[in-house]
């Protein structure tokens, strides 16, 4: 662990098999989120994009914010957070297990998107919830590229993942039986916060829902013509030789970063990086 | 306390079984698998699998409209060697997931299999 050096310059996916390779214990930091190791194992993973454990269990009400704060403050500092929320009744193992691996998978599709080559490992730090479950790293970035891939499919505009959601129907009705959307509770709810402010982000953020999931979402509602499609959209959905840099380490140009999208300058802070986010996912994954 | 390790090792010891796994249809991905996969593919299996539940989840006709958690309960798929049954779980928190058995006709028995299948989806999340 001593050997990692603090700083590389290679993009996240190949950092953190290497890292795997090595039994790596401690915090890979990447423009986008942390992926933390433990013996190679990615145990946990957090990102500012994606939902952590915390909102998800307190916005539903599953635990209060009290005594969410309460177990962080007694056990953060032993790594036993976890273990306590289950020892104490708070939640059941099931729960916590589905709970850690699905905030894990979420944090870990940005945090692996990150655009920058430049990541940081600090060896032997490890994450306040303590054990619950690891990843094989492979696993996660082969799950990125799934999930990136399957947005493709619903509808190749990833600018819709991050603009400000915007619902085109304005009438009573939100539109979607007509365009052949089923109106479920969850959809509705989706499109009655889209109002042309908030990102995918924000509305999940809101909702207390995996970001991942609410992008899904907003892309099918997009494909159905549902939530606008920012003009300034890039004609080409990906490129031709896309799925030849998707095998690990293929094509790869070390050093170098991929030509930015053409985008007008955004006005969020946000936006630019998950544009970035996005790109990133594009040619490294 | 059952994991998702334990309920899935569980539902491999119900009469017929083949393989297992606990998905999440919201995202396609698969949380954790035992057993065979049908396509010799537990990832493609989870994929496909998430694909028919939503399909069904978010329907008109066939989804229950007034319990957003819980639009179905579950769905049976029969060939002419397999059943396969996809068991939605409700959770507090925001989830959409489902176990998926998958059973061989000779040695299954369905209606004792959807019973099992149902109390090892609320052991899991009730404990």
């Amino acid at each position: 662990m001593s050997a990692a050096a603090p700083r590389r310059r290679q993009p996240p996916g190949p950092a953190v098999e290497q890292l795997a390779d090595l039994q790596a214990t401690g915090a890979l930091h990447t423009e986008t989120g942390t992926l933390y190791l433990d013996h190679g194992a990615v145990v946990h993973a957090d990102s500012p994009h994606s939902l952590d454990l915390g909102s998800l269990l307190t916005r539903c009400g599953r635990v209060t914010p009290d005594y969410w704060q309460h177990t962080l403050d007694q056990f953060a500092e032993h790594c036993l957070v976890g273990r306590m929320l289950v020892a104490q009744g708070a939640l059941t193992r099931g729960e916590l297990e589905v709970c850690h691996l699905a905030t894990l998978y979420d944090a870990g599709y940005f945090a692996l998107g990150a655009f920058s080559l430049a990541t940081r490992f600090e060896p032997g730090v490890r994450h306040w919830l303590g054990p619950v479950s690891g990843v094989d790293p492979r696993l996660l970035r082969r799950e990125a590229v799934r999930r990136r891939d399957l947005l493709e499919r619903i509808w190749p505009w990833p600018q819709v993942d991050t603009a400000p959601v915007r619902h085109t129907v304005t009438t009573d009705q939100d539109g979607t039986a007509a365009r052949g959307l089923s109106p479920s509770p969850r959809r509705r709810e989706l499109l009655g916060l889209a109002d042309g402010r908030r990102t995918p982000v924000e509305l999940a953020r809101l909702l207390g829902r995996s970001t991942y999931a609410t992008i899904v979402e907003v892309r099918r509602l997009a494909a159905a013509g549902l939530i606008a499609t920012p003009p300034d959209a890039p004609t080409h959905p990906i490129p031709a030789d896309a799925m030849a840099r998707r095998v690990p380490g293929a094509t790869l140009r070390r050093g170098r970063a991929p030509d930015p999208p053409p985008h007008p300058a955004p006005t969020e802070p946000d936006i630019a990086l998950l544009i970035r986010v996005r790109t990133a996912l594009e040619a490294r994954l | 306390m059952p994991g998702i390790e334990d309920c899935l090792s569980a539902a491999m010891r119900i009469a017929g079984a083949r393989g297992a796994g606990l998905l999440d249809w919201g995202s396609g991905l698969a949380l954790g698998t035992a057993g065979d996969s049908p396509a010799d593919d537990h990832e493609a299996t989870a994929a496909e699998a998430t694909d028919l539940i939503r399909l069904a989840a978010e329907s008109l006709s066939f989804a229950e409209p007034s319990d957003p958690r819980l639009p179905l309960q579950d769905l049976i798929l029969t060939t002419e060697r397999s059943y396969h049954l996809f068991r939605l779980i409700g959770t507090v928190f925001d989830s959409r997931l489902l176990l998926h058995l998958w059973l061989d006709r000779e040695d299954a028995n369905l209606a004792g299999a959807r019973m099992r299948l149902q109390a090892l989806a609320e052991e899991l999340v009730l404990g």
